[in-house]
């Protein structure tokens, strides 16, 4: 891969698998800027295989052609790969599909979510979004902090299986690659690959690199929503910190760490932070696998950035500035915490920041999280790790029936509408007088009834190339817009960036202890000590020839 | 009590009391056998009662249990039971030498064994403490309060438990206010123990009381009446009356804990784990779940599972007999 990053709309990518468990964070999406959580809790399976690349196949076969089509042109231009942003709403949309193209059939998708499940009866949203596809999506909505564990348990039965499935990466079972996807899932180079993906507009409209994460053993089986380059920031109650007359300046994390100590206060049943494990491994620029050190390969677990990031944390527990349900790791209930102002600084996915704002503007309208300039640990130049072309995909269930592969790829191709046509303006905002009104600049102002009902639901199966586009929140979109440009000029490329690889899967687990080390370290139950022993089981468990597999992998470049 | 029944012999066809006299007895008073035919002909109605059940068990239980086989081979949902290679005792020898499952059961007998001390006799006093209180009104209304718990889910527990004893919870946040440095119960490795035995106590002890009440009730009044007439006190009556009443009971619900005692609570242990770590909350079930389910390690989580099944039968025998040997009835007797 090459290290500069283009410009392009398109070359979004990376991710920060740094650990794929706390990392959903970092997940923003796709055509609108949806938040995931970080820190979720328990999704198993640091190294799982991934996909991937099969001998002699060469990845462009398996893609589909790329054709752009840009219907508005964004005020906030990316920069180094930076999601762009839209200030305002074109004055007229286009429907990019003149027509739904369901045939009133009804199909079950399962999608994670970081909120509150939306209702299902007499839902306004569902019904017109599923009035412009022409079929209904019946959604089953699961946790989105467990749903890795629902995955592994939903997927082990493939008749079970709902018809569409979203999977984010970080949640990629063991053995996906190599046994699930293709015995569960839709093989879709058939359908896509190539001009075949002409029939599908706004699905030829996703740029290639963002395509090629979603082929496994060589084949097409994934249906992106595109991420972005930038992930997770760690962000504070910028509105509390005023009240409190504390307007901070983080160089480095010591300071950090001297912050959320001056935020805590007890009595009050305020804490400085949350579990900021996150943030430990951005500012000392942990890779997020494999790095290469002169010629060898050397894994995230065995550098001293890796370290360093767990000795931070554990520096951080100690303060006593983490709230106390952090430390019992509780960390569904974090963004509560934060939101209620319980604790004050938390590392989040970018998503989550106009997700708070949908969330609390309405009880809170002087509500404001804003994200810490990065920074690095030792107070050098912060390095950020770009972030996969795609956080969440989706796939179908395997099916003789070629009609019904194509029927919800056309569903696939309603969702996928980008910026500027009717389709992402219903999607991402509902109907018009319902979900929202249009204020005196045109600009939409949520109804509460969107808190409820315009939840990411159809978001999380595809999406359009990445914008953010979320103008119904004041000064959103270029604070946003800001701090990723800023952020943007610290991106490098991981090694092996942007690839799905499919590793053995005997090495399934070997990476496992390292999530409960993490944990144990950082609240000081084990110390770097411990850290040792598990790197030497790691590497006579199956960690060295993991290596070798790599190698191979590097050799043959 | 369910007790006489399950070890009273199976009824033969010698049952001179059937009031429809159908079963001849020999004019020895013997037996007289009656053929597979006319037994499912008498017994028809007890028979077709007990189909829901045995139906119910042979799919849930002894069908599943099949499954098991996939201990011995390298098993994959996509290939299948028999489409799996088979690698004979591989993951069972990978199950001995791997030093966190040897944690696991190191976790799993400490709490049992801890909890078989300090949980399992609180309902016997508690129902005593009861049995003690005339007033039948006092008596329900205390019942019902200790029996409520019972129905709250672990999660709901562990959050309460949380929001009192928790670092930011209501005892250390009244401590901070008034001066006084707070605590947390709830993320001390080194308490876990009690932490977890106290949310079962306060879970499940009222719902424990149940059985031995109804053992108590059992208990003619004539014999204390009999014994305050000859003088007996108090803790005389409890020595020699109630207690002797409760043994049975208290042996058979022994014997049944026994062998459940590798099964400690996994609900609240997985939500848990994060708070103390996985060095002192990781057990044998939580062990199986991680490693099959979500490591996708499923043959590997069998063999292990395996194991766990296998010896708590053998706990559960093995108690029976020691039960007889001390002239209780157990669970069961060979007739």
């Amino acid at each position: 891969m090459n290290t500069t990053t283009h410009l392009r709309k398109a070359s979004r990518v990376a991710d920060v698998p740094v650990e794929r468990r706390s990392f959903l964070g970092m997940v923003a999406a796709g055509a609108a800027v949806v938040g995931v959580p970080a820190l979720l809790t328990g999704c198993g399976s640091s190294d799982a295989p991934q996909g991937g690349e099969a001998a002699g196949v060469k990845l462009e076969d398996a893609i589909p052609s790329y054709i752009p089509q840009e219907y508005v042109e964004p005020d906030f231009p990316s920069v180094n790969g930076s999601t762009p942003g839209f200030a305002s709403l074109p004055d007229a949309l286009v429907q990019s599909v003149s027509a739904p193209p369901g045939s009133g059939a009804t199909f079950v998708a399962m999608t994670p979510l970081w909120g509150t499940i939306p209702p299902t009866k007499g839902n306004k949203y569902y019904e017109a979004v599923n009035e412009a596809l022409g079929s209904t999506v019946q959604f089953q909505i699961a946790d989105g902090n467990t749903y890795g564990d629902k995955l592994a348990t939903v997927l082990a039965s493939s008749k079970d299986v709902p018809d569409w499935v979203c999977v984010p990466n970080w949640n990629l079972p063991p053995r996906f690659a190599s046994e699930i996807v293709g015995n569960v899932f839709q093989d879709l180079t058939p359908f896509l690959a190539g001009d075949k993906v002409k029939d599908y507009p706004n699905l030829a409209n996703i740029p290639s690199d963002v395509w090629k994460f979603c082929v496994f053993n060589g084949r097409l089986y994934g249906l992106p929503m595109p991420g972005e380059v930038l992930t997770d920031a760690t962000f504070y109650r910028q509105d509390v910190l005023e009240q409190l007359g504390i307007s901070p300046d983080v160089k480095n994390g010591e300071d950090l760490i001297a912050l959320a100590l001056e935020l805590t206060d007890t009595g009050s049943g305020r804490w400085g932070a949350e579990d900021l494990w996150t943030t430990a491994a951005i500012i000392h620029a942990v890779p997020p696998k494999w790095r290469l050190d002169g010629d060898k390969l050397v894994h995230r677990i065995e550098t001293e950035e890796y370290r360093a990031a767990l000795a931070w944390n554990a520096k951080l527990f100690a303060s006593g500035a983490v709230h106390p349900d952090a430390v019992a790791g509780q960390d569904g209930d974090a963004k509560q915490r934060f939101q209620s102002g319980k604790s004050l600084i938390m590392a989040d996915g970018l998503g989550s920041w106009n997700e708070a704002l949908r969330d609390n503007l309405g009880a809170n309208p002087a509500f404001w999280q804003q994200p810490f300039a990065p920074f690095a640990g030792d107070g050098g130049t912060p390095v950020l790790f770009k972030g996969n072309p795609a956080n969440i995909y989706s796939f179908l269930k395997k099916s003789d029936d070629e009609d019904r592969i194509k029927e919800l790829l056309a569903l696939a191709n309603v969702l996928a509408g980008p910026f500027g046509t009717t389709e992402f303006d219903l999607v991402n905002y509902g109907v018009e007088g319902v979900h929202y009104t249009k204020d005196a600049d045109g600009l939409p102002v949520p109804t509460d009834l969107a808190a409820t009902e315009v939840q990411p639901t159809y978001m999380f199966l595809v999406g359009g190339p990445i914008a953010n586009a979320k103008v119904q929140y004041p000064g959103y979109v270029e604070a946003a817009s800001a701090w990723q440009a800023d952020a943007a000029q610290y991106l490098t490329d991981p090694l092996f960036f942007g690839r799905q690889i499919a590793e053995p899967q005997q090495y399934a687990s070997i990476g496992q202890p390292f999530q409960d080390l993490e944990k144990d370290i950082s609240r000081g139950r084990k110390s770097l000590d411990d850290l040792e022993d598990a790197v030497q089981t790691w590497k006579s468990s199956g960690g060295d020839e993991l290596r070798a597999f790599y190698q191979d992998i590097l050799d043959k470049e | 009590m369910t007790v006489p029944l399950l070890h009273r012999r199976r009824p033969k066809a010698s049952d001179a009391e059937r009031p429809d006299g159908a079963a001849a007895t020999a004019p020895s008073g013997q037996p007289r056998r009656l053929s597979r035919r006319a037994q499912i002909a008498r017994d028809r109605s007890l028979l077709i009662m007990v189909l829901p059940a045995v139906v119910l068990l042979a799919v849930f239980a002894y069908v599943p249990m099949f499954g098991n086989i996939m201990a011995w081979s390298s098993y994959s949902p996509y290939q299948g039971f028999f489409g799996s290679p088979w690698i004979g005792w591989e993951n069972f020898e990978r199950v001995f030498s791997n030093p966190l499952f040897l944690n696991a059961v190191g976790n799993t007998l400490a709490i049992t064994a801890f909890q078989l001390v300090f949980f399992f006799p609180v309902p016997i006093f508690l129902a005593l403490l009861l049995n003690s209180v005339l007033s039948p009104r006092i008596r329900t209304t205390i019942q019902s309060i200790v029996y409520l718990p019972h129905f709250f889910s672990w999660v709901l527990v562990v959050t309460l438990f949380q929001q009192m004893f928790g670092g930011a919870g209501l005892l250390s946040q009244n401590l901070r206010q008034h001066g006084y440095e707070g605590f947390d119960l709830m993320t001390n490795p080194d308490t876990f123990l009690v932490l977890i035995t106290m949310q079962s106590v306060w879970k499940d002890a009222g719902w424990g009381i149940i059985i031995f009440l109804a053992a108590l009730s059992t208990v003619s009044p004539e014999l204390y009446e009999a014994a305050a007439v000859d003088g007996a006190n108090r803790w005389r009556r409890m020595w020699h009356i109630t207690l002797p009443a409760l043994r049975p009971v208290v042996i058979l619900l022994l014997i049944l804990r026994l062998g459940d005692s590798l099964t400690v609570g996994f609900e609240q242990l997985i939500l848990q784990r994060a708070a103390v770590g996985v060095g002192v909350s990781d057990v044998i079930d939580t062990f199986v779940y991680y490693q099959g389910v979500v490591y996708g390690d499923w043959s590997f989580a069998a063999a292990a599972g395996l194991v766990k099944g296998v010896v708590s039968l053998a706990l559960v025998l093995g108690a029976n007999k020691l039960a007889h040997v001390f002239g209780e009835s157990g669970v069961y007797k060979r007739a």
